[in-house]
């Protein structure tokens, strides 16, 4: 099994005001599958990517790439998880505004000990005649695949999309839907992308919907279609 | 109804406590300490200037060979249109510490004496001293004084009006109160003293007033002075308003103020900017609810105000706090300053208006300027561009390329000093003014011990005895010479510059004398920026005779304004007879010399009299601008390096995110700013060293005599090296605030 998550809750707040955001998680996620983890909003799947990304900590349960758990690792232990083992790509694509396209996908690439070629990924991305701008100066479709660069670049095992296309318009959405699954058909990395769309279930190989903190329903997608044909 | 944005106030206060307090404290302490400097200068300053009517200071003293007889006592009163009073003094040498005693008698009509504490004295063996006199030698009421044939008890600390500053002599260079000192004695005490050291001083009053102004006191003076010569032979004469022993201390009070001012209003501009970037920076973060108000009817005006609050309300607080302080706890200590100089009368802390004015009025305005233009300038634009988190007033920024050869993580860091430039020019120029500050602090204190040293090494001879007639002596070594003053033309402050008449082929002063033309001093040349070959022109203090000399060439001597002729040029110049002398240079005592025959004797102590002078008034006051300036480096740059740290938060965040390592994000975030600081720290030593060489002449000009401002290597690499020091606090500061900053939660805040 290649991401393993086991028993994972998690709670905000104190007292009266105490949410239980995810109420044991139990989940296998095969090495190169597209998951899609859909839910209405405060269902947790933000939580639990934030979780599997590392960013934040489950109250309880455990995570494990190829068998190695999270949740014994300090925090020096987790940001070379993150390093070695992650990429994100976040719906407000939180670039670095002060750095040029270029430069922020090489901000990825400096994590890793064999990063694809910036440039090349550049023009696989489109962005090439774009990369001395900043990302003030781009679109949000063309700022979001500087993100999918950045995050793909030092080409990870696991891409994290939170709501990658939650601020984008039908057709750039499609877009960067159409980029991720050649990144994922490319290179082979396992994508777990957590929308509200439910057309976006579409393309995945694996699909789970949450609500109230836990899952309600976990199946491969049969009928997988590609995500130029999605339509919603 | 108020507005509800006003409760938000308490709320930023909390949540940034330790940047509001930091600032906080320090416009307490810069207002405090300024506050306290004004006040107790003012209240001193207004004391002083109530001394000249309360203690009817004379309108000037002369003092002659004998006695004067009635005759030529009421003559001179006569024709000069004055009252005299007897103002006879006898000095004597202390035993057991090394000091000149000044004793007048009673004084009750002229010249009045503040008695400080005790008692006047009454018997014969009584006396009151100056108080300054009396801390400098650890004498207090009981003490007792041995000087030659007689043992004086202290009954009184007191203060003589007409030595508020202790100059021994009116030619003197400095004032020295450590050993040089003045008291009173009752008129049978006096009269007990030996009769062989008194002085016949005489003050005068002019029976029409005191006169309006320094020109009309110096015309009454000119013609006073021909009086009393037609019946008296004089050995001194010195008007009320060129008696320094008199003057100094009012005139030092009024000089120290631009200095301070302008430090307090360069400080509060810059603190003022900080506050101006960090609403500008809440302004950003705020974009989206400041364009809701604004859609839902918030003017312009109430949104700039409500922003405008909290600084000001920030520097209120701290002006009134650092005036309460500055009146009582900074006062008395700022008073010091002055207190440890000079002997001054006693005084009640006032309201001082201008402490008022500069210290709250106009750092308020300064910092309501500040803030009301950058606020006015960001909220002119419309609530959609707010809406829209669209806040660039020059549109959509271009980046400028950078050679893709530099390695990603130094082109990132370049990125950050290009992106933060504002915050880094004022951390330079913060830098600039806290280096300056601190040099001060540093160099003083041995900028004249190497003063010290450099006229301990030259000086023309150990002793320069001063004649008041011609006299011989068998005492060998001893050289002849002449020696007058004279007085600098065209310049501000007209300063005594001594003439002397060097023996050719002198052991002393060795000189060139084959060309025409005079020698300067090497302190008279670097303070004037003479060179050889100039002019220079002198006057006489006592007539309109002015002197032009041509300067041949320079005499290494640091210790006093100076010119050096042959002896014989000396004598034509001066028209004086052509075996005129009235000093000796030797490097042994002339003790057979009766003492009544030398006016005056010029050893190493009276040479570094100034220098040691300055030590003791201000050296321990300097010393704490070390530490001033400690405190305004760390506080800049810290203030201004957090609000880079703050304004890139979730740049910060996303790179931990994506994997890079704690001390990977300080090295593109903290280092920039390491780098711009430990720059600005090498590069603005040199031009605060500049600065503070240039101030330091600015004030000395007004000294007599000339302080080379001279900073050994070390100090200044000291200096540094306390920067460095600090940086590494304020590094060790940032390091924590890069490390608090959250994964989530940056995320979480994404609009």
């Amino acid at each position: 099994m290649f991401l393993e998550l086991n028993g994972i809750t998690k709670h905000f707040g104190e007292g009266e005001s105490r949410v239980e955001v995810l109420k044991g998680i139990d989940l296998e996620i095969q090495k190169g599958e597209i998951c899609v983890l859909l839910g209405p909003s405060g269902s947790g799947k933000s939580t639990l990517l934030n979780i599997i990304g590392g960013i934040d900590n489950a109250d309880t349960g455990y995570i494990a790439i190829n068998g190695e758990k999270t949740k014994d690792m300090n925090e020096k232990a987790l940001t070379k998880y993150r390093r070695k083992h992650l990429g994100y790509i976040f719906q407000q694509y939180n670039l670095i505004p002060n750095l040029n396209i270029k430069e922020n996908v090489e901000v990825g690439a400096y994590l890793s000990d064999s990063p694809l070629d910036v440039d090349d990924l550049l023009k696989t991305l489109g962005l090439y005649e774009h990369r001395h701008k900043l990302p003030n100066q781009l679109s949000g479709g063309q700022q979001q695949r500087t993100a999918i660069g950045r995050a793909i670049v030092k080409n990870p095992d696991i891409l994290l999309c939170d709501e990658p296309t939650g601020a984008l318009d039908y057709n750039t959405s499609k877009e960067i839907l159409k980029l991720i699954e050649e990144v994922n058909k490319k290179y082979g990395n396992t994508v777990i992308m957590v929308t509200h769309n439910d057309a976006i279930k579409n393309m995945a190989d694996r699909v789970i919907k949450l609500r109230d903190g836990m899952i309600r329903k976990n199946y491969t997608n049969e009928e997988k279609i590609a995500a130029a044909d999605l339509d919603w | 109804m108020k507005s509800p944005l006003i409760r938000r106030i308490p709320r930023e206060l909390k949540s940034e406590p330790g940047k509001q307090l930091a600032v906080f404290l320090f416009f307490v302490l810069i207002i405090s300490a300024v506050s306290g400097f004004i006040v107790s200068a003012d209240s001193l300053k207004e004391a002083y200037d109530e001394t000249f009517e309360k203690y009817n200071i004379e309108h000037g003293n002369f003092e002659l060979m004998q006695k004067a007889d009635e005759q030529t006592f009421s003559d001179i009163e006569e024709e000069g249109d004055i009252t005299l009073y007897e103002n006879f003094y006898k000095q004597e040498e202390t035993k057991g510490f090394d000091s000149k005693l000044r004793i007048f008698g009673q004084r009750d009509d002229v010249d009045r004496v503040c008695l400080l504490s005790g008692e006047m004295p009454y018997e014969e063996n009584e006396i009151a001293i100056d108080r300054l006199y009396a801390k400098n030698h650890d004498l207090e009421r009981g003490s007792e004084i041995e000087i030659e044939g007689a043992v004086l008890k202290v009954t009184g600390i007191v203060a003589l009006s007409d030595y508020s500053c202790l100059y021994e002599n009116p030619t003197d260079l400095m004032f020295d109160n450590d050993k040089f000192g003045v008291g009173v004695m009752s008129a049978k005490g006096f009269d007990s003293l030996r009769e062989d050291k008194i002085h016949y001083c005489y003050s005068w009053m002019y029976n029409d007033g005191r006169p309006k102004d320094d020109t009309a006191a110096n015309e009454r003076a000119e013609e006073l002075i021909k009086d009393i010569s037609k019946h008296a032979a004089m050995t001194g004469f010195i008007p009320e308003y060129s008696n320094q022993a008199i003057h100094f201390s009012g005139n030092d009070m009024d000089g120290d103020r631009t200095s301070i001012m302008a430090f307090l209003y360069i400080t509060v501009g810059i603190l003022a900017f900080i506050f101006a970037i960090t609403t500008d920076i809440t302004i950003t973060a705020e974009a989206g609810v400041i364009g809701t108000l604004r859609a839902s009817g918030y003017t312009r005006g109430e949104l700039v105000r409500h922003y405008l609050v909290l600084p000001m309300l920030t520097l209120i607080t701290a002006a009134v706090i650092g005036n309460v302080l500055g009146y009582t706890f900074f006062e008395k200590y700022m008073a010091m300053a002055y207190l440890n100089s000079y002997s001054l009368t006693d005084y009640q802390v006032r309201f001082s208006p201008d402490a008022f004015i500069m210290t709250t009025a106009v750092p308020l305005v300064i910092m309501f300027i500040i803030n009301l233009v950058t606020l006015t300038r960001k909220m002119k634009l419309s609530p959609l561009r707010f809406l829209r988190h669209d806040l660039s007033r020059r549109g959509k920024k271009k980046a400028f390329r950078l050679n893709t050869k530099i390695p990603i993580m130094t082109r990132f860091r370049l990125r950050v000093i290009f992106q933060n430039m504002p915050n880094y020019i004022t951390i330079v120029i913060g830098t600039l003014l806290a280096n300056a500050i601190l040099l001060f602090g540093s160099v003083f204190n041995p900028m004249l011990e190497n003063y010290q040293d450099s006229v301990s090494d030259n000086m023309l001879a150990e002793y320069i005895y001063v004649t008041k007639v011609p006299v011989e002596t068998s005492v060998s070594g001893a050289e002849k010479g002449a020696m007058l003053s004279l007085e600098t033309v065209g310049n501000k402050h007209d300063e005594d510059i001594s003439v002397y008449g060097v023996a050719d082929k002198s052991r002393y002063i060795r000189i060139d004398h084959s060309k025409d033309g005079v020698f300067l001093s090497s302190a008279y040349r670097d303070k004037y920026g003479i060179d050889e070959g100039d002019t220079i022109k002198l006057k006489d203090k006592y007539s309109d005779k002015n002197y032009t000399f041509n300067v041949n060439g320079f005499y290494d001597y640091p210790a006093s304004l100076a010119v050096f002729m042959d002896i014989d040029s000396f004598r034509e110049e001066f028209e004086l007879d052509s075996d005129y002398g009235n000093i000796y240079f030797s490097n042994k005592e002339l003790d057979d010399i009766d003492d009544s025959l030398i006016a005056s004797k010029i050893t190493r102590d009276d040479l570094t009299k100034t220098s040691r002078q300055l030590m003791r008034s201000l050296g321990s006051i300097v010393s704490i601008y070390k530490y001033f300036g400690v405190i305004m480096f760390v506080l800049v740059i810290y203030l201004l390096a957090k609000i880079i740290i703050e304004k890139n938060t979730q740049s910060i965040s996303m790179t931990k995110i994506l994997g890079y390592l704690p001390k990977e994000v300080n090295s593109l975030y903290v280092t920039p700013t390491t780098l711009v600081t430990i720059a600005a720290i090498i590069f603005t030593i040199p031009f605060s060293n500049w600065l503070i060489g240039f101030i330091m002449k600015v004030i000395f000009m007004s000294y007599p005599g000339y302080f080379k401002y001279e900073v050994s290597p070390v100090t200044l690499i000291g200096s540094g090296v306390i920067g460095v020091v600090s940086y590494i606090l304020v590094s060790l500061l940032l390091g924590r605030k890069v490390k608090k900053i959250p994964l989530a939660e940056a995320l979480k805040n994404a609009e």
